[in-house]
This record gives C-alpha cells, structure tokens and sequence, in this order.
C-alpha cells in the first residue's frame, strides 16, 4: 500500500472522529474501563506477589522447614501463631539433635510459638511468644535495636531473659527503646526485656517476644514440643542434599505422612502458581468489560457504515477495491480500540501510582504491551463484522443510498 | 474502444425476472461525444452501469480496448475503473465531511501506481480551469449545485481517464448552469480528445453531442418518440 493512501485512511478516520467527538468518546469509554480494569487486576496482583515475596525474602535463603503434617501444602500445616501442632507429630530436643548431625547444615532452629497475651506493668497486650535458639535471629534477619539479642548460653541455661519486637515494645513501654532491663510477664512467668529488635514490616516479628526454647519448658510447654523446626543450609547447591539427609533423619522416628520437610523455594513456588491462577481468574473476568466494550465499538462502527454507504458507493465509484473499503472501516475501528486502550493505561498508571503509595501494585512492561495488543485486537475483530458489510455492499445501491 | 456484444442485464424482483437492458449491441470510438437518451426506467442508467464497469452483465460481452471485462472480478473491475474512467453524476456525489480539494484527490488514493508527478498541482490546475480553485478549501454543502458539479468534474478528470460518463449531469441544475456544464463536457472532448458519455432524458441535451443513442424498455431503437 502507498504511504498517501495510509495517511488518507488515518486522515478519513480522524476527520469523522472530530464530527463525532461525543460519540468517539463514548465509544472509547468501554475499551478504556475494560482496558482499565485488566491493567489493575494485573498490577495487584503483581502487588500481592511481591509482598508476600518480600516476607518470604526477609528469612532468608537456602531454608527448609520442617513442619508437622503434610506441611504449608496441605490440611496439617499451621499457620505462624498456631497453638502447638495440628496434626501429625511434635518435634523435640532428640529431633533437634538428630538433625544438626546433618553435615550441610548451618544452623537448626526448634521453634515454639504461641499466641496469646504479654504484660508489662498494667499494660496487656497480645503477642507471640517465639521459643527458640540464638541462630533464630540469623533466621529471620531480627538485629537488635536496642540493647542486645540473648546468645548461645541463654538458650542452654533457660535464662528467663527474651528480646521484643518493636511494635509491641512501643505498645507495652510508650517507646520501644524503654523496655530494656524491664519485665514483661507472660502466663505468670516473668521475663527480663535484654533487647529489642529492629522494626520488620511483619506482623509477627514486631508483636513477638523472642525468648531461648528451654525457658518455655515448664509450665508454658510442659510437653517440650516444637513446632516446626527450621534448618538453614550452608549453600544452595546443598539445599537438595540436606533436605534428604533431613528426612532420612526424620524418618527413623516417624512415618512419611507425620511431616513434611519443604524448600522455602518449593513454598514460593506453589504460593505463585495460587497466584498465578487468582490472577489469570481476576483478569477473565476483566476481559469481560473489554468484550463489552469491543460490543459497542461493533455497534457504532455497524451504525457508521450505514450512516456512510452513500461514500462507500462513491469511494467504490472512483477505484476503490472491497479490500480498500475493508481497510478503511478496520482503521477507524482499530484507531478507536487504541486510543481507548491508552486512555485506559494512562489512568491505569496514575492509578497505580498512588497506590504505591500503600501497597507494592506495579505495572510491567509485559502488560503493557499485553494490553496494547488485546485493545488494537478487540479492534480488529469487533471492527471486521461491520468493515466486511461496507465492503460488500454492491457499489451502485450504495451510491444510490440517500 | 468500448463495445457491447449481446449484452443483457437482468434482476430478479421476487421471483420475477425483470431484463433492464434486453441484448443490447452498440460500439462507441476513441474520442466521440456520444449521448445515450432515454426516459426513466428505460435501462439508460443500467447500460451506462455496465459501460462504466460498476456492473457486469447477466450475458454478453463488454469490451474495453479490445480486451473482455465483462468476467473481471470485482478487484480488476475496481483499478479499471480508477484507471479509465470518470464519473459525473446527477447529484454530485461528493463526500461532504472532505474538502472540495480532498474530494477531487479521492481517486488518487486508490491508484497502485504513481499516475502523476504531483496530484495535488493538478487538481489544483483542474480547479483553476473550472474556474473554482477560491472554493478548495469549501466543504461541498457550502457551495453551490454548479461548483459543485465542476468539482465532481474535477474529480472525474484527476486520473487523465480515456472516458468520461456523464449520468443526468444537468438534471439538479437550472438550465444557465447546466449549459455551462454541458459546455466543459464538451470541451474536454473537443480540446482533449477525451470520450465523453452523456446519458440524459433531455432531446436539446443530447442534441448537443455529435451521435444520439435512443434506449426504449432496454434496447436500442432507431428514433426515440
């Protein structure tokens, strides 16, 4: 095709949207909020995705956690703040023992965790009591704010020592950095604050109050039970291996099904094919108002195409071939999508942009180019039922329409 | 240059078959100025139809420079006709939501080759001889039924066609500006040597081209009465 008959087409198309601007407008209207909404589903969902990532992250690398049941992947596995075990076993200290036999492993970390509420003084406030052992800290990359975090003696002698978490520090002693040297109480037990952390952004690490697994022994876990127990392995390469040793360790003591031993990069994995399928069901039922909106854009180009089969009679008259026809009304429908579809982008973003402010929501290139496709394709296919009308039409009817 | 063989045209209206034009033989040479007179409803508009390659007939044969175009398909049917032929109707057929400058270059746009060095000086030049070059930048609804006639003119010359069909050119026109527009038709053919068609109902109209054809009820006739 000839460079002046493209600008001839994009200039026809253009001349009838500036006589129509209201109705142009409209019509782009149903692309631009089907485009929209598509956009934003994407980027929170893509929001959502690196956020829990970023939880994920903040523990650290090479980390295999060792968990009653079936694990996160199935019915047994608890959620952080669960009371004890659902299912499955407890672990104890032979467990523990058994596992830093392991030759890949770094470090072996038994966590206790229990919910419920730590008080300071007349102040009551709920909270996470975290047994655990000084390599916990290395686990979930918690460094001490204030004062310091209790180390390899603590954990073996059962001091009744522990570190806070910022948030609840703050709540319990109006600011955090007060709670050194103070007690907290927590089931009758009193406990001296040596520490407290820096904030995390996570719930739980903020509301906790970390304090050395044995201490717990005792009235608050008299049955001296774990968790889960998390395993932090020297290097990558050895995840696969460690992870094997681990469960052959396991397995003396336990049937198959009583635990599971998971990658963090297994949990990550699965946690993104969830979200993998949320998304593609967010942006179905996005693509809905994008097919709504191809709808009208057919409805208005049908309507153009009667409006103008007189030209059409006239265009046929001086040369122009169906194809020429087809092409003419497939630009208009095409430039209509797209600039709906960009319209939608652009709002999409600043949308986007202010939600950032809150929330990780981002906009890839992906869709972008994604979104530019599906608008100039819904285009073409709602525009061609009608282009193919106008092409059809036999040129001396048409030139006779009045 | 173009000749008809047996040429029949027929439509169906419900299960009626109704001929337009009933085997119709007539050749018309380079360069004539020919007038095809009829009254309305005589197949005159159908037989100019399928002269100017916008219809093609139930049988029969067209011929257009010796070739056969009458089993074209519709693609090789549309470049003829923006090659060769020009069009000038009874109610303009300009597109109003162009200029009249844009309505002369629409042919242009759908020529595959270059046809002239610059179409835009042309049409500019046919504007100026028609005497209508102050109105390029009009709208066709601003100005009157003559301009617009010389515009459609214009438009009907921007390819350098070999023929020009003129159906009922004069019949939106007062009589002044139709002579008017009788006398450019004219002309193109004296001064330029281009086949001009004319197809009216009028006598004193066809009566200025050199050959009549009379049309009666689709066929040719010897007198029209």
């Amino acid at each position: 095709m000839r460079r002046n008959s493209i600008i001839h087409l994009a200039k026809a198309a253009l001349a009838d949207f500036s006589r129509n601007k209201v109705r142009t407008a409209l019509t782009s209207l149903g692309i631009m909020i089907g485009v929209l909404s598509v956009v934003l589903l994407i980027a929170l969902g893509l929001g959502l995705k690196n956020y829990i990532e970023g939880q994920f992250e903040s523990m650290g690398a090479n980390l295999i956690m060792i968990l009653p049941g079936s694990g996160f992947t199935g019915e047994g596995g608890g959620g952080f703040g669960g009371q004890g075990t659902v299912g499955g076993v407890s672990f104890d200290e032979r467990d523990v023992a058994s596992l830093m036999r392991v030759s890949e492993l770094d470090y072996v970390v038994p966590i206790f965790m229990k919910g419920t509420s730590i008080e300071a003084g007349a102040e009551k406030k709920f909270g996470y009591l975290m047994g655990m052992n000084e390599e916990g800290f290395k686990l979930m990359n918690v460094e001490a704010e204030f004062g310091e975090l209790f180390g390899k003696s603590d954990v073996t002698s059962g001091s009744k020592i522990g570190v806070l978490g910022n948030v609840i520090a703050g709540k319990l002693f109006g600011t955090a950095g007060d709670a050194i040297g103070r007690t907290v109480r927590f089931e009758s037990q009193r406990f001296k604050v040596i520490g407290v952390a820096e904030k995390k952004g996570d719930n739980e690490a903020d509301n906790a109050f970390f304090v050395p697994y044995k201490t717990t022994f005792g009235s608050i876990n008299p049955d001296k039970k774990f968790w889960g127990i998390y395993l932090g392995v020297k290097s990558d390469d050895m995840v696969a291996d460690a992870k094997k040793k681990a469960e052959e360790a396991l397995l003396k003591r336990y049937d198959k099904d009583d635990f599971a031993v998971t990658e963090q990069s297994e949990l990550l994995n699965s946690i993104n094919q969830i979200f993998g399928i949320i998304n593609a069901v967010l942006i179905a039922i996005g693509s809905i108002s994008l097919v709504v909106g191809g709808i009208g854009i057919m409805n208005i180009m049908y309507a153009t195409v009667t409006e103008r089969t007189k030209e059409v009679g006239i265009r046929r008259a001086v040369g122009a071939t169906e194809k020429d026809i087809l092409l003419q009304f497939l630009t208009e429908s095409l430039i209509l999508s797209l600039f709906g579809g960009l319209l939608g982008l652009i709002l999409a973003s600043v949308i986007v942009l202010i939600v950032r402010i809150f929330f990780p929501a981002s906009i890839n290139l992906f869709s972008v180019v994604i979104t530019l496709l599906i608008s100039s394709g819904i285009g073409i296919f709602f525009g061609v039922f009608p282009a193919r009308r106008a092409a059809k039409l036999p040129p001396i009817e048409a030139i006779r329409y009045e | 240059m173009i000749s008809l063989k047996h040429v029949t045209k027929s439509y169906y209206l419900g299960d009626d078959e109704v001929k337009a034009v009933r085997d119709i033989s007539l050749t018309i040479k380079e360069k004539e100025f020919i007038g095809i007179l009829g009254s309305s409803g005589s197949g005159k508009s159908t037989l100019m139809h399928i002269i100017g390659l916008l219809e093609t007939p139930t049988s029969g044969k067209v011929l257009l420079e010796g070739k056969d175009v009458s089993k074209l398909s519709d693609n090789e049917l549309s470049r003829t006709r923006n090659r060769t032929v020009g069009f000038v109707f009874q109610s303009f057929n300009l597109i109003n939501r162009f200029t009249v400058l844009e309505n002369v270059l629409l042919p242009i746009n759908y020529s595959k080759e270059r046809p002239i060095h610059d179409p835009v000086a042309k049409a500019e030049e046919l504007l100026k001889r028609f005497g209508i070059y102050e109105r390029r930048n009009f709208f066709p609804n601003k100005i009157s039924g003559g301009q617009q006639q010389r515009v459609a003119i214009a438009r009907a010359l921007i390819m350098s066609p070999k023929i020009i069909l003129a159906d009922e050119p004069t019949g939106n026109l007062d009589s002044v500006t139709g002579d008017e527009i009788i006398k450019i038709l004219s002309s193109l053919n004296k001064d330029f040597g281009v086949t001009v068609i004319l197809v009216t109902h009028e006598h004193d109209i066809a009566a200025k081209t050199k050959r009549q054809i009379y049309i009666k009820d689709g066929e040719v006739v010897e007198k029209y009465l």
